[in-house]
């Protein structure tokens, strides 16, 4: 049997209101030819509610119904979706809206939390102790990054801090 | 001789330090000067501050961007990831004034401005571009002449074309690449999944299943249709990718080969002669026959 939806003019004015303020300007340009999610490596790998879907899903307001959704973190950020729409609407923007909307609830993976600690730590969210691995190439050991320059993680840190990010407590 | 700034992310020199210093030897024996860029952060990764908020993630990249700009210099990346992030987040910057006038206010914390005079560039365009493979051909000690080899450019260097310093003729069947490898005086013939993705990247630390799939596909299609003798990347994230999954499919019986992976830079460093103990030492899937094939006498080129 079918899903019947209800559709509420007030939840799509919400929907589609919020994706735009967190960086999905050209939803509303969408008319669902479907030419994202033919391209769209995340789509083929199986995850549904990507592209055209997780467009669909939100111009009929049903942005707190998939809020749970772990589609939009197997986007590849690729850019395909964008290169290849004919109607400008960039829907890689549109998913990283989305996801936006999703980690300002908190609504992402617990293991999304490390490369956060690693960024405000070290300045990388991929840090591991490559001291020995260094030295084996002939390279000193310490790179000349974030990683082992103080000032530069300070700055870092107080960037995040003072930014949305800081506010919902993931340092 | 040009001077650019090394921007070098963060699985170059914590995973992968071999591919490090390919670029350290490459680039001044190919006239092009590097300086690093002292306490550069990462990009930031797609999974991080650009999934929470556009304006700390442009803050966040134009900050490394200025380390370029107090030098006066342009970046040189060779993480496509990082290519993608700080280009995009160029073009959200220079495409909005009052976000310019946002981020700047951030940065200001820190005292530092984000100018917009710096471009990023990717590590195959500088060689394409500034070094060109003619020069390459001419500084070549050992060739590659009668190997066969699979190119993997990856996605974050091609999409969104309009928003990258420098673009393929058509990005869908994306040639730069290939005449890098060309030069090397390898055959590199086409197939038909050379722009799919190869599934690294958030798809993997979201769903390794899934992740593995695409790349399943991707292995076999160039394994069926060209059976190459090595992969050639410039992505070092398609770079992790093909080193470590196919150990994994090998390990589940998936696959009953293995082919040496190389990222560009320390092909061609073996190729000008270098020390593979320092430019290709770190691998899971084996390549030292492959390596000393490419270094053998009987490559050698006689001036």
């Amino acid at each position: 049997m079918s899903e019947y939806i209800k559709l509420d003019s007030e939840k799509i004015s919400e929907a589609v209101k919020t994706i735009q303020d967190f960086g999905g300007t050209g939803i509303l340009k969408c008319v669902q030819c479907g030419a994202c999610s033919a391209v769209c490596p995340g789509v083929k790998a199986g995850f549904p509610v990507l592209c055209r879907l997780l467009i669909k899903k939100v111009l009929n307001g049903q942005l707190e119904e998939i809020i749970e959704e772990t589609s939009t973190w197997g986007c590849q950020a690729c850019n395909r979706c964008t290169e290849i729409c004919p109607q400008g609407v960039r829907p890689q923007e549109v998913v990283f809206a989305f996801r936006r909307y999703q980690a300002n609830d908190l609504a992402f993976s617990t293991s999304a939390m490390t490369s956060q600690m690693n960024l405000h730590s070290y300045g990388h969210a991929v840090f591991t102790d490559a001291t020995e691995l260094r030295k084996k190439v002939g390279l000193p050991p310490e790179a000349p990054t974030s990683a082992y320059n103080e000032k530069a993680q300070k700055e870092i840190q107080t960037l995040l801090e003072n930014s949305p990010m800081g506010e919902l407590g993931l340092y | 001789m040009e001077k650019l700034g090394l921007y070098l992310g963060c699985n170059i020199p914590f995973k992968a330090p071999d591919i490090e210093q390919s670029f350290r030897k490459i680039f001044p024996a190919l006239g092009v000067e590097i300086e690093d860029l002292e306490g550069a952060t990462c990009c930031p990764a797609w999974g991080t501050a650009p999934s929470f908020d556009l304006d700390t993630w442009c803050t966040i990249s134009s900050r490394n961007i200025t380390l370029a700009e107090d030098k006066g210099i342009d970046i040189m990346t060779g993480c496509n990831s990082c290519y993608g992030v700080m280009n995009e987040a160029k073009h959200f910057i220079e495409d909005s004034p009052d976000r310019k006038k946002r981020v700047n206010a951030n940065l200001k914390t820190i005292d530092r401005e984000y100018k917009g005079t710096s471009n990023v560039f990717h590590v195959s365009h500088v060689l394409y571009e500034k070094v060109g493979p003619e020069k390459i051909k001419e500084s070549l000690v050992y060739s590659l002449d009668g190997l066969k080899v699979a190119i993997q450019p990856g996605c974050h260097i091609l999409w969104p074309s309009d928003v990258y310093p420098v673009q393929e003729k058509n990005s869908f069947f994306p040639t730069i690449l290939k005449e890098l490898t060309q030069a090397l005086g390898a055959d590199v013939p086409h197939y038909s999944r050379l722009e799919f993705c190869c599934g690294m990247g958030g798809m993997r630390s979201t769903d390794v299943e899934k992740s593995l799939k695409l790349f399943t596909d991707k292995l076999m299609s160039m394994k069926e249709e060209i059976d190459p003798d090595m992969i050639v990347t410039t992505c070092s994230s398609c770079f992790l990718q093909f080193d470590m999954s196919q150990q994994i499919l090998k390990e589940r019986g998936v696959i009953d080969f293995s082919i040496p992976v190389f990222y560009y830079t320390q092909v061609l460093a073996l190729a000008l002669g270098f020390d593979p103990a320092q430019v290709a030492a770190i691998s899971q899937t084996p390549r030292d026959e492959m390596i000393a094939e490419i270094q053998s006498d009987k490559r050698k080129i006689q001036k």
